[in-house]
């Protein structure tokens, strides 16, 4: 105890030394009461596996069952390090262990951390296990506001919008399925078809939920299904209008690029919110993860287009779309009109005849 | 009625016996003129360089002293069209070989001359200054699979009839090798050249009158390229077709219920129909109707031109949704093909243009495609492709479609002005 007022006289001596660190004379004051430190089992990956609060002076940690923190790393001995608090600060002391304990440090080489005065967030490794070590005036990041999709993804998940996402999903498929089937058949051949679709599809948020639940992450199933599969009818709607620009236009109209942009549009928003229910992670890298996402699915589908692509198609390539003459909006051209943008494509084609002669 | 009989019966025996006897002539005939016209017939073969092997053979026949033969283009369609890949060769009646040089060609009647070189004057075939009469008798003479030169008696039976480039008809049978080989009176003078067989003892010969006018064309100015003369020949060609089409009358003709399309009336645009009428449980109701011209001209192996191909396609809902209907249809466009065979080198790949067109005459309102490629070696000539689809109809629709090879960008656009205009609703 002796020693322990000691301490905390020198502690005052550095406050009164320190004024200008007012923050930390606060929790300093509670070392009053007794020495806090805050250590966290974290992976290789910086994720945190356990964390512990202790509030003593001196920490024992190795594989056997007396220590304060045990850990279950075969490379760590039974008594492998002791984090003492002296003289106002904390101190680790190698018990001669085995495999040492070092200092993770990423901008230089590791050094042996026997003796080494803890910093606040200071990662000591010992054995294959590393331990992250916090003050408990360890800052931390802002507090996130809910989200504006917040209360959107709350409705999303709730089990009767749930049901009705499904459900539109299903009777839009089957619908498609009987519109363009050659052959009389009955309904529910293709709504058969349609549910086969539909859990398809699930498995895209269900392997989401997945991969979060493996991450340590909450699964929230029913709001990744939710989700998407609000997108998924998103995306028929998005298909639906590409249709509609694309009979209603003419070629190389801006219209069928806006189109495509749409449903790009629409694959990385789903993919930014699977990302935001099931993962923690920063603004920037869920856009990231968003957006690379977004660009294998396209631009591998575009590879997969492009290498089934002969060197020579002795077939024309043209738009085909047809549609009830209910969806004709825009009007006709003449044929006047149309004789003129075809004379510009004898150009077109006695140019490409030439370069690749 | 025992008479009758007895009388039917020695007509039938005289009829035998004359039968015989005119076999018998015509044996000694054909031998007289295979013997005296051998030696100025050829074997024309294609060596490919590289491999030093033969990649096509074709006969010919000499038609001057100083050593032109004649043979047919698509005998040595590939050296025209690839000089440098290739040599041609003759082989004589005696087996001997020399080479050949290439000097003129009319792509659109399959003939070409090569010259031998001669050191002295030599015996040739003459050209017969008429056209035989019908039921002539005529020989054939070739080698037919490289089995050696032989002659074939065979009638002539006219022009081809419904055809826009003049054939002979000649009943005997020719078979793929003597084509470029002559086809002799019993004057021995030439009136045809062997150049297709549709199989069952059907021949065409081109008639000799294409083969004077190439000769006496040649004796007056050898052209200097063959793809520059090649190209001016198949110029020309569409703009004799497409003009006798365009000035022709195109009649409008209902198809199905409520189409009206154009049928162009000339004898060599053919036209065939068919619906599925018969089909109780089809979910569409479809009339066709096909008008094409048979013939193509051959450029080589794997390119063919002058094809013109159109369609007509009626079709009527039964009891589905106007929506369904308009899938179905759809599905009915989406795959419209050229007319005619080309490869990566003969042309480019299509460029195609759509947009909603609506002529101001006609009462349809149509989706309109049209696709062009234009040729690599033949400047200035293109195919062309034009689908029409009908969209204003909730329960029919008439699709009017054509294909073109090798024409003009003013014929091709004069056409599908002329044919858009031409396909109504009644």
């Amino acid at each position: 105890m002796e020693i322990n007022s000691m301490e905390l006289s020198n502690i005052d001596i550095e406050v009164t030394n320190k004024p200008d660190k007012e923050i930390r004379t606060m929790p300093k004051d509670k070392l009053t009461v007794s020495p806090t430190i805050i250590i966290e089992e974290i992976s290789r990956g910086q994720k945190m596996l356990h964390r512990y609060k202790l509030t003593q002076e001196s920490i024992t940690i190795g594989r056997g069952y007396d220590n304060d923190i045990i850990l279950s790393d075969p490379h760590i001995c039974p008594n492998h390090i002791h984090i003492d608090f002296a003289q106002g600060s904390w101190k680790v002391n190698d018990q001669n262990s085995i495999n040492g304990s070092f200092l993770e440090n990423p901008k230089s080489k590791k050094q042996n951390a026997d003796q080494h005065i803890i910093d606040d967030g200071d990662i000591i490794s010992v054995g294959k296990s590393q331990l992250r070590i916090l003050f408990i005036d360890h800052p931390v990041t802002p507090t996130v506001h809910f989200s504006a999709f917040e209360s959107f993804i709350n409705l999303m998940r709730h089990p009767v919008s749930l049901f009705i996402s499904i459900a539109m999903f299903i009777g839009i498929a089957g619908s498609l399925g009987y519109l363009s089937s050659p052959i009389e058949s009955n309904f529910s051949q293709f709504f058969v078809n349609a549910i086969g679709m539909a859990i398809v599809f699930a498995l895209w948020p269900g392997g989401v939920s997945l991969v979060s639940h493996l991450t340590k992450h909450d699964a929230r199933t029913m709001t990744q299904l939710g989700i998407s599969f609000v997108f998924f009818n998103l995306m028929w709607f998005s298909d639906f209008i590409d249709t509609m620009v694309a009979f209603n236009t003419a070629s190389n109209s801006l219209a069928i690029l806006v189109a495509t942009l749409l449903s790009i549009g629409l694959t990385f928003s789903l993919f930014w919110l699977n990302c935001s229910i099931g993962f923690h992670m920063t603004a920037k890298r869920r856009a990231i993860v968003s957006f690379s996402l977004t660009a294998l699915l396209f631009g591998g589908t575009y590879l997969v287009q492009y290498s089934h692509k002969p060197e020579f198609n002795p077939r024309p390539q043209y738009n085909a779309t047809l549609m009830a003459p209910n969806f004709l909006l825009a009007p006709s051209s003449s044929v006047d009109k149309f004789i003129d943008d075809n004379n510009l494509l004898f150009e077109k084609a006695s140019k490409a005849a030439l370069s690749d002669k | 009625m025992n008479a009758f009989f007895t009388c039917n019966f020695r007509q039938v025996f005289t009829l035998a016996i004359l039968f015989s006897s005119f076999t018998s002539i015509a044996a000694e005939q054909a031998e007289t003129i295979f013997a005296e016209l051998t030696p100025s017939l050829y074997q024309i073969k294609l060596i490919d360089k590289a491999s030093g092997e033969k990649s096509s053979i074709g006969s010919g026949f000499q038609i001057s002293s100083d050593g032109i033969i004649a043979t047919n283009y698509h005998v040595i369609s590939s050296y025209a069209r690839h000089p440098n890949k290739y040599r041609i060769e003759y082989f004589n009646h005696l087996g001997q070989a020399g080479s050949l040089t290439l000097k003129s060609v009319d792509v659109i009647n399959d003939l070409a001359l090569v010259q031998r070189e001669v050191s002295d004057e030599m015996d040739f075939f003459v050209l017969s200054k008429v056209a035989p009469h019908k039921g002539e008798k005529l020989y054939s003479l070739g080698n037919p699979h490289d089995l050696g030169m032989i002659v074939v008696p065979g009638t002539y039976n006219g022009l081809k009839k419904e055809s826009f480039s003049e054939r002979i008809h000649f009943t005997g049978s020719i078979n793929s090798g003597m084509s470029g080989g002559p086809v002799v009176n019993k004057q021995s003078e030439v009136v045809g050249i062997n150049v297709a067989t549709s199989g069952n003892q059907i021949g065409f010969l081109v008639p000799h009158d294409k083969l004077v006018k190439l000769f006496e064309a040649y004796k007056k100015s050898a052209p200097t390229d063959i793809k520059i003369q090649m190209s001016e020949q198949l110029m020309a060609s569409q703009d004799e077709l497409m003009t006798t089409l365009l000035n022709s009358t195109w009649q409008s003709k209902p198809l199905g219920e409520k189409g009206m399309i154009p049928i162009i009336d000339v004898p060599f645009i053919r036209c065939w129909g068919e619906s599925n009428a018969d089909k109780t449980d089809a979910l569409i109701l479809a009339a066709v109707a096909n008008c094409s011209l048979d013939e193509n001209t051959y450029l080589s192996s794997h390119f063919f031109t002058g094809s013109i191909e159109i369609e007509f396609r009626y079709m009527q809902a039964k009891d589905i949704s106007d929506n369904k209907f308009y899938y179905l249809y759809q599905q009915q466009i989406a795959r419209a093909g050229a007319g005619n065979r080309a490869g990566k080198d003969d042309v480019s790949e299509y460029q195609c243009h759509h947009d909603l067109v609506k002529p101001d005459n006609a009462n349809i309102n149509n989706k309109a495609i049209f696709c062009t490629r234009a040729y690599k070696d033949f400047s200035g000539l293109f195919d062309v492709l034009y689908l029409g689809a009908s969209i204003d109809k909730n329960q029919q629709a008439l699709v009017s479609h054509f294909t073109i090879a090798g024409v003009s960008q003013k014929n091709a656009m004069t056409f599908t002005r002329k044919f858009i205009e031409a396909v109504s609703w009644k």
